[in-house]
């Protein structure tokens, strides 16, 4: 017990981590832009308005992730379900190749 | 007062609102889509249900094939009743060998839902509103903007 907090103030270990942890990040594949202003979502989600759901389904069909749309938890879920709906309709596709 | 809403409650308990897409195979003819759509209609009108609307979507291509089919023809039926017809109506639809696929959807609650969210929005930006116009008020003019209070209380 009494030497792990040493081994933290311990200036040479401590330097260590820190340069291996920058180290890494400059290595790191550079991330996709986020884009995490507020969208617009209305107040009732249409399963059968293709156009909305294309918004928040790109190329591949994909549901997009919250991080990049930037809708709130809530309205995720409900785009969700919405464009499940809509797939099983085959108004949008489950994927595209 | 609470008993009231408790029977408003009751009261939409039974008047559901449904919405039910189906999509028939493209080959079928018109008529016979029409004749389709027709004897659904009685079918749920029989059963106690009413239809608010009927849209015909007509022939659309299919986002993926069904049935190593790639077109289909859309029927949406909106339905207010009681969920028993619905029960008759999927039963029909899954017999029939000309109905692909169909989909049935409650969304009264989510509109309510909806609804809710809407007014609130709505509210609060009337409240925005006013506080704004007392302000400006207030600035132009302490003593008109002071009176005005009185007046409100």
């Amino acid at each position: 017990m009494d030497k792990k907090p040493k081994k933290y103030d311990g200036s040479d270990d401590d330097k260590k981590d820190v340069d291996a942890g920058t180290e890494q990040k400059d290595r790191m594949p550079r991330r996709y832009q986020r884009r995490r202003n507020s969208q617009f979502v209305p107040d009732y989600i249409d399963w059968k308005d293709v156009d909305f759901l294309r918004r928040f389904t790109p190329e591949r069909g994909k549901i997009m992730p919250r991080r990049i749309s930037g809708v709130t938890a809530k309205d995720q879920r409900r785009v969700e379900r919405a464009i499940k709906r809509a797939r099983i309709m085959a108004l949008i596709p489950f994927v595209t190749d | 007062m609470r008993l009231e809403s408790q029977k408003e409650d009751n009261k939409l308990a039974e008047n559901r609102v449904y919405e039910v897409m189906f999509i028939a195979a493209a080959e079928t003819s018109d008529e016979d889509v029409a004749k389709l759509i027709e004897t659904l209609t009685t079918l749920i009108e029989t059963e106690g249900g009413s239809i608010v609307k009927t849209e015909d979507m007509g022939r659309r291509r299919l986002a993926y094939p069904i049935n190593k089919k790639n077109d289909g023809y859309y029927v949406l039926f909106e339905i207010e009743g009681s969920g028993k017809e619905i029960a008759e109506l999927e039963r029909r639809m899954r017999v029939n060998d000309t109905i692909m696929r169909y989909l049935t959807v409650r969304v009264d609650e989510e509109r309510k839902t909806a609804q809710k969210l809407t007014d609130k929005r709505e509210a609060r930006q009337s409240r925005n509103n006013e506080r704004n116009n007392a302000k400006s008020s207030a600035a132009e003019t302490d003593d008109t903007a002071a009176e005005e209070t009185q007046d409100e209380e």
